[in-house]
């Protein structure tokens, strides 16, 4: 069924991006249904549930509040909107820092076999990173055999999922400042599934009544995802895969070959992609693919995977999260390879409508009409090589009438980690502290986050980026954010020629783009590894340095666990979609102004990228200001009026 | 006169008064077992979205008088109860030309089998009999009770009309004079806000040429 939106919305109202438009405007005339078909039939979306004033928590509701204060202000048990908006909240934080502390423990899983000789296909990538993690764990090293030390971080790493410790391992990277205010505020993180599962009890009917005490409680479930388990899949993925260095690839549908088998690796893990990669240079599935006409084998990524895939190995990326139907319909995809987070539902029901493989890998994450292949670290090899032959066996079954690959790649530089942005630096974050104290870069910004279909898709990461660099202020790009920017050719060593002439002058002396690619979604770990280093450097708390977020394009459980780890880190966020909070005045209140004297950041909300772009330079000037570093008054130089009339 | 009156503004677009319409006309008027029936209950008062996210309106038979489907009805179907003021369409009789919702200015007669229809294949007229039963019980419309922002209200309509008028002058004078009625912080002015400002996004990026 094709549906066409409310408004009648053509393609390029609905994504920036050429290639996007192009399959959209094909997916429109074969009848083939994609999200922004879904979303047009779901509005009008629940008023209830859009400001977060619905709960569902027990049976003795389901209940919902009057906005206008008309009809009921509270539920059965008595929660008025202030606690059903928190508990609301909380469960999502819950849910999305769950699911990526759940993707480190998948790696320290793999990690902890690995060092026993338990797997094929993996290995300790990188010695020197396992040495210095063991090292700031308290494990020694020296003499010893690395397997061993390997064996030694697991066990410790382990005890950061559970319940018998004050504080995790790695939350002592924060500045100390910042672990003392989470000490006062009781918000330190003990235990990773600890926080999420006593988040879970507290939301319970008749536990925590408390907005106040819940949203804290919230804030401490998202330090326990970004310094806990989101850094611990971070920090393993490193050791095992290897620590990311800058590298060139590209970007977009154009990254598929018309003479290639393609194979897109969608997810989030890099366990799975990383031996896929390897099998794909099999020579025996090379002969295979060539028997049957295709020239080789082409790996490409998708969302986050992707991400992980390009930091390391350099391989493309075909586009970020709603380029996931659409990538089926160039008629050139022969598997795609998931195993979880993000992944539409909807895939398959796009894959029967060409010769698309859906090969689904995790065994918590099936998809009916997919063929399961049950990944197991102990055969990972084997494994990968038998989705690869899955995926050269599709390839007679494709239709080279139905083949347009719409566009020409972009290329684009990925690949900071902490360690390659400190390198280009000479080793040591000083001359970027010395540029942001002269003023030349202003300060630095954490573009991050997902697409989501009630945004043009990319506009949002792209414009607000653009408007970012263009006023020298150095950006940081992550997950789809990540790959948005490359699509736009703004994550190239020439794209500083779009930067404002300081930043400018900095990127062009150090060689590297004014957009840098810090990786997937969990790698928002590096974020705070890197803030609290400048904060180190320079002694101070990291809420007194002239940084930001922003999450313009935002739709996961996912996303809310990372804007709450980095705001309770001290960084304010800005957010491009309204999370389900509106139907309480006291929360809105409180996350949007009363945080910032608690942790010293808070939340707001701005869906125009470029009204988000002075909200972030005007909270960039005011910190420099406050550090006593040159500022200027954002609204003097351009005001306000010009900006948005010329927008 | 005793009507349901609308008030657009107040909708968060929830549809629970579809539901409560469903189930209403279900033979069963239970939540779980109406949609196990057939032919299926359906709705006869429709939440569509507005040009802007977060807007919504629902849209239901205005029980006009004359009323136009009424007056283009070949086979008589449709007629009025003069005693309620309302229109209602005896779906024996209708032969499913679709006169009615040609004609209709609000566009709310839906077409689909019907218990009482010709038969449960057959597609009817169906739209909003004002509740007659429930009204006879003194209860109010299914939708109107199913509403807990008052988008939906019933009552006189000059009472009602009145009520809105009061609200509208309220914010008129607040526009004009500075007076505010609400001080405070207004997350759902601030919700309706954020949802023309999104809508907005898709101008922009269409005015900047699209394609990359």
């Amino acid at each position: 069924m094709s549906v066409t939106t409310a408004n009648g919305d053509r393609s390029h109202r609905l994504t920036i991006n050429e290639d996007a438009q192009r399959m959209i405007d094909l997916a429109r005339t074969e009848g083939i249904e994609t999200v922004w078909d879904r979303v047009a039939a779901q509005e009008p979306q629940c008023g209830y549930c859009a400001l977060g004033l619905s709960c569902r928590n027990c049976s003795m509701g389901p209940c919902r509040i009057d906005p206008f204060g008309e009809g009921p202000q509270k539920g059965v048990c008595g929660a008025d909107a202030d606690v059903i908006v928190a508990r609301n909240l909380g469960r999502t934080i819950a849910a999305g820092s769950s699911s990526h502390s759940d993707h480190g423990r998948d790696i320290l899983e793999v990690f902890l076999a690995t060092a026993r000789g338990e797997t094929t296909g993996y290995r300790i990538a990188d010695e020197a990173k396992l040495t210095r993690l063991a090292t700031e764990l308290g494990i020694t090293t020296d003499g010893r055999d690395i397997r061993q030390v390997a064996e030694q971080v697991a066990d410790a790493l382990y005890e950061d999922y559970g319940s018998r410790k004050e504080s995790l391992a790695l939350a002592a990277r924060a500045p100390v400042a910042r672990q003392e205010l989470w000490r006062q505020l009781h918000i330190a993180p003990r235990g990773i599934d600890r926080e999420q599962v006593e988040m879970l009890h507290r939301t319970h009917m008749g536990v925590d009544n408390d907005y106040v005490n819940i949203l804290l409680h919230a804030l401490r479930t998202g330090l326990a995802d970004g310094w806990g388990g989101s850094m611990i899949a971070t920090e393993l993925s490193d050791i095992m895969f290897g620590t990311p260095t800058p590298v060139m690839s590209e970007v977009n549908l154009g990254v598929l070959k018309t003479d290639q088998v393609n194979i897109a690796m969608h997810g989030h893990n890099p366990l799975l992609s990383d031996v896929v990669v390897a099998a794909a240079a099999d020579t025996e599935l090379l002969d295979l693919a060539r028997s049957y006409g295709a020239t080789g084998i082409n790996v490409v990524g998708l969302c986050c995977t992707g991400n992980e895939m390009m930091m390391r190995r350099g391989v493309p990326i075909a586009g970020n999260h709603l380029m996931q139907e659409l990538i089926m319909v160039t008629g050139a995809l022969e598997a795609m390879v998931v195993d979880y987070q993000c992944i539409m539902p909807s895939v398959t029901d796009v894959a029967k409508c060409y010769h698309t493989q859906v090969i689904s890998t995790s065994d918590k994450a099936k998809f009916p009409g997919a063929t399961h292949v049950s990944f197991d670290p102990a055969h990972g090899a084997e494994i990968a090589r038998q989705i690869v032959r899955m995926a050269v066996e599709a390839y007679p079954n494709r239709n080279p009438d139905r083949v347009r690959i719409p566009v020409e790649p972009v290329r684009m530089m990925a690949g900071f980690s902490v360690e390659a942005i400190l390198g280009a630096l000479g080793g040591t974050p000083k001359p970027l502290i010395d540029a942001i104290a002269s003023g030349a870069i202003r300060g630095a910004v954490a573009v991050v986050g997902c697409n989501n279909p009630k945004i043009p898709q990319d506009y949002g990461h792209v414009e607000l980026t653009r408007r970012l660099i263009e006023n020298d202020v150095l950006v940081i790009v992550t997950g789809c954010a990540a790959v948005a920017n490359g699509k736009a050719g703004q994550m190239l060593p020439e794209s500083a020629a779009l930067a404002g002439p300081g930043l400018r002058g900095v990127c062009e002396a150090v060689g590297i783009p004014p957009v840098l690619h810090m990786g997937s979604c969990v790698d928002n770990s590096r974020v705070l590894v890197l803030a609290a280093a400048l904060a180190n450097a320079l002694g101070v708390d990291i809420d007194k340095l002239p940084l930001a977020g922003a999450a313009p394009e935002w739709y996961s459980e996912k996303a809310v666990a990372i804007g709450a780890y980095v705001v309770a880190s001290g960084v304010t966020t800005v957010l491009g979609v309204q999370p389900p909070i509106f139907g309480s005045p006291h929360v809105v209140d409180l996350l949007a102004n009363g945080l910032d004297d608690v942790v010293g950041a808070k939340f707001a909300v701005e869906p125009d990228p470029e009204r988000a772009a002075l909200l972030i330079r005007r909270h960039i000037e005011a910190k420099r200001q406050a550090l006593g570093l040159p500022f200027v008054d954002v609204d003097a130089v351009e005001p306000v009026a010009a900006v948005l009339s010329g927008a | 006169m005793r009507s349901v009156f609308v008030n657009p503004e107040r909708c968060i677009g929830c549809r629970q008064c579809e539901i409560a319409c469903a189930i209403e006309h279900s033979i069963s008027r239970d939540t779980i077992s109406a949609y196990l029936e057939s032919p299926v209950p359906r709705t006869r008062i429709h939440v569509d979205a507005g040009r802007e996210a977060t807007t919504a309106f629902p849209n239901r038979c205005r029980h006009c008088d004359p009323a136009p489907c009424q007056q283009v009805c070949p086979t008589g179907a449709i007629t009025r109860d003069e005693s309620l003021g309302i229109v209602i369409v005896d779906p024996g009789r209708c032969i499913g030309c679709a006169m009615c919702a040609v004609v209709c200015p609000f566009d709310v007669i839906t077409f689909h089998p019907l218990v009482g229809g010709t038969d449960s294949q057959t597609a009817v007229a169906v739209k909003c009999d004002g509740c007659q039963g429930r009204l006879s019980r003194g209860e109010m419309p299914a939708c109107v009770e199913a509403c807990k922002v008052d988008a939906l209200v019933f009552g006189e309509l000059n009472e009602l009309v009145a009520e809105a008028r009061l609200r509208e002058s309220g914010a008129v004078l607040a526009a004009a004079v500075g007076t505010s009625a609400r001080t405070a912080l207004d997350p759902l002015l601030a919700w309706h806000a954020l949802g023309r400002a999104t809508t907005q996004l898709a101008d922009h990026a269409a005015a900047q040429g699209g394609a990359r």
